[in-house]
């Protein structure tokens, strides 16, 4: 006991001066830098349980970490890898995942290429939006970036072009092309999703979602591509974009109720467009982003009648955030998700409207600690997806409205 | 009465004056092997959010930043737009989507002057009246 007690003392006393340790080296003449992040979050929600976390009774199970190495190999060419781990509620489990690896050859300023896997870029954060010590936000606006379901679009695995230029008097503008295919994320939010539920006709036309554990999904991915395009504009401070995207995503598994036979989901069209402002003033920053899905999938039923399924969302959310001081930044935003645009918005089934009030305190250049409230209306229930409200974690069903505590505490070096 | 509400002013001036620098108590050095001898406030920007890695003669450049303090403060509002947090921010975006390395930082002038000598493409800022032995100085157009 006292031996451990040692123990524990001396990884107290030395972590903190480890995880500020300058890991910065040089191989054969070349700056090797490393980079890690990490962050445990607690949630408590006064009804329903969200992102597949028991935060009815309040849960830690929000804890994610990372480390990267890059270097540059030459003034042009560069390499790196990511590794990421998390845990979420019933997502993640701990299994460490490759976030980022690849190659980055600038040829000039407004051309260059990467190929590996690559961090999608789209709007004004899907890149970064899992990065928690970069925004305000505990948790990210959720109609735009959903945390459950951040592996199974967060990166593809193909190549970018990219590259940035000036136009004179009318500011400068930074590209992205990007294409390859969408990574299986066995242990993300999709999946479990399609798992926990099954498909039955809805009364207003296609098809919707109930509780059913009915099969085993195992794979989801598939092609995509699309752009991006940042205007920073001559208004200093003001920055406008949009992005394009087109999936071909097939799920396959197996159904196991009522009769094992095999299980797929493919996608007829899924288009996805963003556009999306940003202005910063000092210390005060604005932004706003809006989303448009429409998709059209077809699926074979158990007993091998395919069916289509039309989905129309729309997404979107505003924020306003003022840094006081060097510790204090104060924030917030509202926002909201509709999943199906042609159906009634006001109906709770078909939409989840939340508020957020927020502070950050950057404790030092190192850590930093969130506070925030969400007041949250709609669970999306008849939702083709769950965005957060997963039948399975709710078997007395989910209520309309809710009120939810988020604390996060960052660390990045 | 008044002379002492004056006085108290000067010196609340004074000391504000002290603390804060303005473009113009800024210079931009090179590593002598740069060829430009000026830089565009455009480029100079592109170079310092990574946007840019060479100069419109074609040198290869690197930025080399300061830690905090007047100097680095007046340098990242006039020249980037924005302010220090927000600087930091933007380069970690980069960093942790494997877009950029940080770039080098150094907690005094005559450090920053001392670095930029010896590396080659290093460009940075230091105060005006700090010496620049062995480090060109580029003109901001």
């Amino acid at each position: 006991m006292q031996v451990k007690a040692i123990v524990l003392a001396a990884a107290l006393s030395i972590g903190p001066s480890l995880l500020r340790a300058q890991f910065d080296f040089r191989i054969d003449g070349r700056d090797v830098q490393v980079h890690s992040f990490a962050s445990q979050g607690f949630m408590y929600s006064n009804n329903n349980n969200y992102l597949t976390m028991d935060t009815s009774n309040g849960s830690l199970a929000l804890t994610d970490f990372g480390v990267n190495v890059s270097t540059a190999i030459t003034d042009k060419f560069r390499v790196g890898a990511q590794l990421y781990d998390y845990n979420m509620g019933l997502l993640g489990n701990f299994h460490p995942q490759l976030d980022w690896g690849y190659g980055d050859y600038r040829f000039k300023d407004w051309l260059g290429i990467r190929a590996g896997k690559v961090k999608t870029v789209q709007g004004l954060s899907h890149d970064v939006q899992d990065m928690e010590f970069l925004h305000t936000w505990a948790l990210m606006p959720q109609s735009v970036y959903p945390i459950d379901t951040r592996g199974d679009t967060i990166a593809h695995i193909g190549a970018d072009l990219y590259g940035d230029f000036s136009v004179k008097k009318a500011g400068s503008f930074s590209y992205t092309l990007f294409g390859g295919k969408r990574p299986n994320d066995a242990d993300g939010g999709y999946l479990y999703g399609v798992d926990t539920m099954s498909h039955v006709p809805a009364p207003q036309g296609g098809f919707m979602y109930i509780t059913a554990q009915t099969k085993d999904v195992t794979y989801y991915g598939g092609p995509v591509y699309g752009a991006d395009l940042h205007w920073t504009t001559p208004v200093k401070g003001l920055l406008l974009g949009a992005s394009y995207m087109v999936q071909d995503i097939t799920t396959t598994g197996t159904y196991t109720k009522p009769v094992v036979v095999p299980y797929k989901l493919t996608t007829v069209t899924d288009n996805a467009t963003n556009f999306y402002v940003e202005y910063v003033l000092r210390n005060l920053r604005f932004a706003g982003e809006y989303r448009s899905e429409p998709k059209i999938v077809q699926l074979n039923e158990p007993n091998g009648v395919l069916v289509q399924g039309f989905q129309d969302s729309r997404s979107g959310y505003v924020s306003l955030s003022y840094r006081f001081t060097k510790w204090l930044e104060l924030g917030s935003y509202h926002s909201r998700y509709v999943d199906n645009w042609p159906v009634t918005h006001s109906d709770p089934r078909n939409h989840i409207f939340d508020q957020v009030f927020t502070a950050r305190f950057d404790i030092d250049r190192y850590v930093d600690f969130k506070i925030e409230g969400h007041f949250i209306d709609g669970a999306c229930i008849d939702g083709v997806l769950d965005h957060g409200f997963y039948a399975a974690p709710n078997p007395n069903g989910l209520a309309p409205k809710m009120h939810m505590l988020v604390m996060r505490v960052g660390y990045h070096m | 009465m008044r002379h002492l509400q004056i006085f108290f002013i000067a010196t609340v001036v004074g000391i504000c004056a002290a603390v804060t620098a303005s473009a113009a108590d800024i210079k931009v050095i090179a590593n002598p092997a740069v060829g430009a001898s000026s830089v565009s406030a455009d480029e100079l920007k592109g170079v310092f959010l990574a946007t840019k890695t060479s100069l419109s003669d074609g040198s290869h450049v690197e930025p080399v930043l300061e830690k905090g303090g007047p100097v680095h403060e007046a340098f990242v509002k006039e020249y980037l737009g924005k302010t220090d947090a927000a600087l930091q921010t933007y380069y970690r975006s980069l960093v942790f989507t494997g877009k950029a390395s940080m770039p080098k930082t150094l907690a005094a002038d005559a450090e920053v002057v001392a670095y930029v000598a010896k590396t080659r493409g290093a460009i940075g800022y230091v105060s005006a009246a700090s010496s620049t032995a062995g480090v060109k100085t580029l003109d901001v157009k």
